[in-house]
């Protein structure tokens, strides 16, 4: 049965907070549109799971997460990000011309050096907004653990952007909880 | 709180975790331990940092790959979804096939995606470089949909007195990001109370987005942000569909007021957000007056001068 026409243009309503989210994931735009494409497919696949009384946008985040996990694992530039070049080319592609480049070029670097496993959790929270409850709910991972990922991963981005190795007692950058 | 509270808790303070008792606590070590004050501010302002590095993807145009991906029905061009498991086509395979299936099926499914195509609006395709206008319209048109995350700081949690500090927060904030007073207008007597407001890019830096909605749910934004010089336009109305938009350019201040509303009615409040903003003029800036700022979800801190917010009292709104 094909995705009715209501729900497909919820899809399309969704698609700029979840291209923003894959973008920051991803840090590469192409990367990052891929990862969306990906998403978009299994959810017109997979419409009649989706409950209508969740918030769509959740559920479109949970399947960029499960697909993103496995692109991880079969490709090699959704695990290594160069940070410098995914900086240039956000540059390239325009953005807010009001924030500095240089600020957001280290910004990305830092963000690139973060292990997914922190990267996520920091950005559903502060880019989406999501709850700790949500996080939890749409990782896999018990609450207690989105909250130890998250300040980890302020505080390696934070070490990072000051230009130090994160401090003795602070987590290794790729070190998974 | 005798004791400090570790990275975690403080990180979930600032996220607005933890149960009322929970973040009185911390919030009063905070307003006690500088360090730790300056350390929370420096994780929002990488917060702020990361938002305004990648809000701007909102504004992007969606290409086209994507958006046939979600219009086109999902299997008649990839022959059953059976065979996904093992490979998942990239978007270059998609796109071909996509392209050879339009051939294939012929005239019906390609008019109709042209057709689509073609009535895009306007709004949409103007928005990777139109003028401040067309990015008001489309920033009322992302964020209008949105049921839980109209507006990044919001004004309507807790009691009157909690809801007057963040009006305060949100126009102390709003006013030193885009370095020019922000006003929150008052259009209750237009039937309209203030949701919040967010932040937004625009192209000669952030520019401001405030929420008022009705009893009915309908929803108006107020967008503000700094002209360029030597731009000052009268006020003026512009339609495009159901949107309706009034906007004008002073010394100091672009503001567009946009809604889904009859013209009349949407000229009632413009007409009350430009008797305010000049009123304010009038009064040499509009700046708000310093107050205290209750930290919410996802709320910048308070600026390093604001005073903290439970050991002040404060107005209760009108």
């Amino acid at each position: 049965v094909l995705a009715p026409e209501l729900f497909r243009q919820q899809l399309i309503s969704a698609m700029p907070r979840l291209r923003r989210y894959a973008r920051s994931l991803v840090l590469d735009a192409g990367g990052a549109d891929d990862l969306v494409q990906i998403a978009l497919e299994r959810a017109l696949e997979r419409w009649q799971q989706y409950d209508p009384q969740r918030e769509l946008l959740l559920w479109l985040l949970s399947i960029a997460h499960n697909a993103f996990l496995d692109l991880r694992r079969r490709e090699a530039r959704f695990t290594v990000v160069d940070p410098q070049e995914a900086g240039a080319r956000q540059d390239a592609l325009g953005g807010d011309p009001g924030v500095d480049i240089g600020l957001r070029i280290d910004l990305m670097a830092a963000l690139g050096k973060l292990s997914p496993e922190h990267r996520e959790p920091l950005l559903l929270v502060t880019l989406e907004q999501l709850s700790y409850a949500e996080c939890s709910e749409l990782l896999g991972i018990p609450i207690g653990t989105v909250m130890s990922r998250i300040s980890r991963a302020r505080v390696a981005l934070r070490a990072a952007l000051d230009g130090r190795p994160a401090r003795a007692n602070a987590p290794v950058l790729r070190r998974v909880v | 709180m005798d004791q400090r509270p570790d990275d975690v808790q403080l990180s979930a303070w600032l996220d607005g975790e933890g149960s009322a008792a929970e973040r009185d606590q911390i919030a009063a070590w905070l307003e006690q331990h500088p360090d730790d004050m300056a350390l929370v501010r420096q994780w929002a302002a990488d917060r702020d940092a990361l938002r305004a590095a990648f809000d701007p993807v909102l504004d992007e145009r969606l290409p086209e790959a994507l958006l046939s991906t979600a219009r086109r029905h999902g299997r008649w061009w990839s022959g059953g979804g059976s065979r996904r498991g093992a490979t998942l086509p990239g978007p270059r395979w998609a796109q071909a096939a996509a392209v050879l299936g339009l051939m294939a099926t012929g005239g019906l499914i390609g008019a109709a995606l042209v057709w689509q195509l073609a009535a895009r609006p306007a709004a949409q395709q103007a928005a990777a470089t139109g003028p401040w206008t067309h990015r008001a319209a489309v920033a009322h048109a992302v964020y209008v949909p949105e049921v839980r995350h109209p507006v990044e700081v919001s004004v309507v949690e807790g009691n009157a007195a909690e809801q007057r500090a963040q009006e305060q927060h949100l126009a102390r904030w709003l006013t030193k990001r885009l370095d020019m007073p922000v006003r929150l207008a008052d259009l209750r007597p237009q039937g309209f109370e203030l949701v919040g407001g967010r932040l937004l890019p625009d192209a000669s830096g952030p520019s401001a987005q405030l929420m008022y909605q009705n009893g009915k749910g309908e929803r108006i934004t107020v967008y503000l942000r700094r002209p360029e010089p030597g731009s000052a336009t009268a006020f003026r109305y512009q339609r495009d569909g159901d949107l309706g938009m009034f906007y004008w350019v002073e010394d100091g201040l672009g503001c567009a007021l946009v809604g889904a509303l009859p013209r009349e009615r949407l000229l009632a409040a413009a007409d009350a957000v430009y008797r305010q903003m000049e009123a304010a003029q009038a009064q040499g800036g509009a700046a708000p007056a310093p107050g205290p700022s209750t930290p919410g979800r996802g709320a910048s801190l308070p600026a390093p001068t604001a005073q903290p917010a439970r050991t002040q009292p404060v107005p209760p709104t009108s």
